[in-house]
């Protein structure tokens, strides 16, 4: 049994005084720490992740953000079954502070979502939570019947005796918490998973509702009283910052409160966004022009990067190694090398960034609205910004009309403008950037150059492995505190080149730290949306020198990893690969983090225009045990289809510091009449959660580029397969 | 002054005649479901419709709707029960969902003008709103599911 001590005394009194109803804490002994007191009128001194109010209501803390992924229905979820909670009696609050008890321990505890973890990180936690907080609703139950524990059971919301007497949790919140004592996590046994009534069933998403009648609020929905609106413009370069500013004609404009200026641009402030924005056309600013970004082209910089990947001299840290890879490629009957290229890409998210602040009087303490996908570097914004300490900052976690690691940044550029703006005008402010603002200042996926070589036996059988990634540092970008405590491994840049799913026993993958030539952001897939695409298309080339399938190539290399063999076996049958006669089929085998996928895309292609249209995806799925099937297939879904808009069209361009594309005219995405059938098979297993937000995404690219040789003989080796390098490719 | 009707109500503006209708909808009028998302005409998140016709609330000025009818999704049904929003729920269309009014006001226009769409014309006629989560499938058959009833 755990003592009752921790944030102890008051807890202590409130949990033995009885009341209202029950709160659950998470203890200073981590997350599987959980306290209980009695609600008797006393203000909580933490934050309860559970509460059960004696009419039944059970409120359960979401801990991390939402971007559409659904992690708001799923981590509740996880509670609620081994508390045995009736889901529709369950109630969801966000999480609204940076309140580290609640971090994600995958994250050391930082309010951080990101790369596909939350479900991953809280599954145990959340879980042994329930368990606990179900445990003191049977003690109650035990105490009040005058029976012994483990003669009662509970079904949804309930604890039933063997006599059939049946007491409801609200009913037995309200009755106090004399004798009853919170178990040690440890001691509980969990569920078996054959008895889950809500894991692993199609639970509706709570949001849906919301999301399908326009209620849903966004950041850039917020209204608070006295709302005043800015835009603002910023330096064409990074690194710029105005020198001086003319804003006369911006003043006069009707509605015009104020321009401030900011450390890399110049606010608008006005009664409403439609002056905001005619005003700032109206400035007039003149900028540094010191900046090292000047100089940043994003083709001499690809080739640079193709160079440094080329160079067997060049400097690299070992990402990942298994024996010896240059002497099983140096011994091999045959070798092959191949370059492979990608650009930059935009997260494309359809909300642009928005946020409200509000400044107290004194400029040292703010109220936030904002829509990201980490309450503590928001929180450490807000922070930084106005110089205060995190009691001043109120913060408010919106939902988010996608992300996909656009929101993830240490120093978060649209919440500082919210809250510098609000102080400068001494009323809230709405900061809204337009389409274009969030190209042209966009964060980007890095342009990177791969380089892979490996060698064949005389019977075709893959031995020694080196794959080098020459491109920047993310992390050392969006979190230099957090490159410092990492370097030289950058899971950002890297993901996916560690090929973990396969069993290459001399393999080796490097990481060539280049110079940053733009900024840089975590993207969906994070590095293996283009690590992946090079392994798998190397992987087809490796198969046709060796004069064998693509399919039996593979399998070779998955003889450890039975349920990676399955996935290939099942997407083949899905397929039919083994019978593909002349259908243009590509396979590829990837994944994220720990969750596998096998994907075969079938396409066709227009010679005239150079346009490649999948017909047809097919994919096999490990992402262990599943949540809420209905939304992992739709995360998965959607996942493929950020891959193959990834694959076929995203491109960012710079120019002498500049991004060249602006709007969704020239940063093309997928649209609806390009989108094919989609089959997705999820594997049954019984294995810990491995997160499914992303896992759809690195493979497709090489299903395309392998799917495109099988059509027209020809390999794409540069990402994206753009019109004009499919043309090419085919000599049209 | 501008006078139009909104969601069957009348209602009079006195914005700029040049704001943009998007604008005047979300902030003058408070309805916040139409949503901006590229102000080019390129993503649709911002599609109401004039008239009974889809347009780009982001490409219209207040007084191009001067005695129109316009009708956002909180017009589209009284309580959010409109054939198409059932579906949105019984398929469970959305991930984020910020691009959702948007697809749904596009789909209640397909639908009055052709009842019962193939999915080749619903995937043509809806390709002019974007969904980055990548729900398009699961719009594909929540449109197919409300054609079978309204």
């Amino acid at each position: 049994m755990v003592a009752l001590t921790g944030a102890s005394d008051l807890s202590r009194r409130g949990f033995l005084q009885g009341g209202a109803g029950l709160a659950f804490f998470l203890g200073a002994g981590g997350l599987t720490a959980v306290k209980a007191r009695a609600q008797a009128g006393v203000a909580f001194d933490v934050n309860p992740w559970l509460t059960i109010s004696p009419d039944g209501a059970i409120s359960i803390i979401f801990p991390a953000t939402e971007m559409g992924q659904s992690s708001y229905s799923t981590l509740p979820q996880i509670l609620a079954e081994e508390l045995d909670a009736d889901w529709d009696h369950v109630v969801i609050e966000q999480l609204n502070e940076d309140d580290r008890g609640f971090g994600n321990p995958l994250f050391g505890g930082v309010l951080y979502t990101a790369g596909s973890t939350a479900v991953q990180g809280y599954y145990e936690p959340m879980r042994r939570a329930g368990a606990q907080a179900r445990d003191v609703l049977l003690q109650i139950a035990a105490r009040e019947l005058r029976v012994p524990k483990d003669s009662l059971r509970t079904e949804p919301s309930a604890v039933v005796a063997r006599d059939g007497t049946r007491l409801s949790y609200g009913a037995l919140a309200a009755l106090g918490t004399e004798d009853v004592q919170i178990p040690e996590a440890e001691t509980l046994s969990l569920k078996d998973p054959q008895d889950f009534r809500i894991i692993g069933q199609d639970v509706p998403r709570r949001d849906v509702p919301a999301k399908s009648t326009g209620k849903a609020v966004y950041a850039i929905d917020v209204e608070v009283e006295n709302m005043a609106y800015a835009t603002v413009l910023r330096a064409p370069v990074e690194g710029e910052s105005p020198l001086s500013v003319a804003d006369a004609e911006a003043r006069a404009v009707e509605g015009v409160i104020d321009v401030a200026v900011l450390p890399d641009g110049v606010a608008v402030v006005a009664e409403s966004l439609w002056s905001a924005l005619g005003a700032r056309n109206l400035l007039q600013v003149e900028w540094s022009e010191i900046a090292p970004a000047r100089g940043f082209n994003s083709e001499v910089t690809l080739a640079a990067y193709a160079d440094a990947a080329r160079d067997p001299q060049a400097e690299a840290a070992v990402w990942a190694e298994k024996g010896d890879a240059p002497s099983a490629i140096a011994n091999a009957e045959k070798t092959l090398s191949r370059l492979y290229l990608s650009d930059y890409a935009y997260h494309a998210q359809i909300e642009p960034m928005a946020a409200v602040a509000s400044v107290d009087p004194d400029g040292l303490g703010a109220e936030v609205w904002a829509g990201t996908q980490t309450q503590s570097w928001t929180a450490q914004t807000v922070m930084e910004t106005l110089g205060t300490t995190q009691d001043r900052v109120r913060i408010n976690m919106m939902t988010m009309g996608g992300s996909f690691g656009r929101r993830t940044a240490f120093v978060q550029e649209y919440v500082r403008d919210a809250v510098l703006t609000s102080k400068a005008v001494g009323r809230p402010v709405k900061v809204i950037w337009t389409r274009e603002d969030d190209v042209k200042n966009g964060t980007f996926r890095p342009a990177a150059a791969q380089h892979l070589e490996a060698g064949l036996t005389a019977d075709g059988r893959l031995t020694g492995w080196h794959h080098k990634v020459a491109t920047p540092t993310v992390i050392g970008f969006f979190n230099p505190g957090r490159w410092e405590a990492v370097r030289p491994n950058d899971v950002i840049s890297m993901r996916g080149a560690e090929s973990k799913f396969y069993g290459i026993s001399d393999f080796r993958a490097d990481h060539i730290i280049t110079e940053r030539h733009g900024r840089l952001a975590p993207y969906r897939g994070i590095g293996a949306a283009y690590t992946s695409f090079a392994a798998e298309a190397f992987m087809d080339e490796l198969a046709e020198a060796a004069e064998r399938d693509p399919l039996e190539f593979r399998l070779d290399l998955v003889e450890e990893n039975p349920r990676g063999r399955y996935l290939l076996e099942t997407v083949a049958e899905m397929s039919g690969w083994r019978d593909r006669g002349d259908r243009a089929l590509g396979l590829s085998f990837a994944g994220y983090s720990s969750s596998m996928a096998a994907g075969v895309a079938e396409i066709e292609v227009d010679d005239r225009n150079g346009e490649i249209l999948v017909t047809h995806f097919w994919a096999a799925i490990d992402a262990g045990r599943i949540i809420s099937p209905d939304n992992a297939h739709n995360q998965i879904e959607g996942g493929i289809i950020f891959g193959m808009s990834s694959a076929l069209t995203e491109r960012i361009d710079i120019e002498e510091g500049q991004v060249v594309q602006g709007n969704f005219y020239d940063y093309e995405v997928l649209r609806a009449d390009r989108v094919p059938p989609i089959d997705i098979h999820i594997a049954a297993v019984d294995a810990p959660p491995t997160g499914v937000g992303e896992v759809g995404t690195p493979m497709v690219s090489a299903s395309i580029a392998n799917a495109f040789y099988a059509a027209r003989g020809r390999r794409l080796r540069h990402k994206p397969f753009t019109r004009e390098r499919v043309r090419s490719a085919i000599g049209s | 002054m501008t006078q139009f009707t909104l969601n069957g109500r009348p209602v009079e503006v006195d914005n700029p005649p040049d704001e943009l209708l998007l604008l005047v909808i979300r902030d003058k009028l408070g309805l916040k479901g139409t949503k901006y998302g590229c102000g080019a005409a390129m993503c649709g998140a911002c599609t109401v419709h004039v008239d009974g016709y889809p347009e780009f609330s982001c490409q219209l000025a207040v007084a191009d709707v001067e005695g129109s009818e316009v009708t956002t999704i909180e017009g589209l049904s009284e309580d959010g029960t409109h054939p198409l929003q059932r579906a949105w729920v019984e398929q469970q269309v959305p991930q984020c969902g910020y691009c959702q009014s948007g697809q749904i006001m596009r789909a209640a226009a397909l639908l009055s003008e052709n009842p019962t769409p193939s999915r080749a014309e619903i995937a043509d006629y809806m390709s002019t709103n974007l969904c980055r989560c990548g729900t398009y499938n699961r719009i594909f058959k929540a449109v197919e599911q409300a054609a079978q009833e309204v």
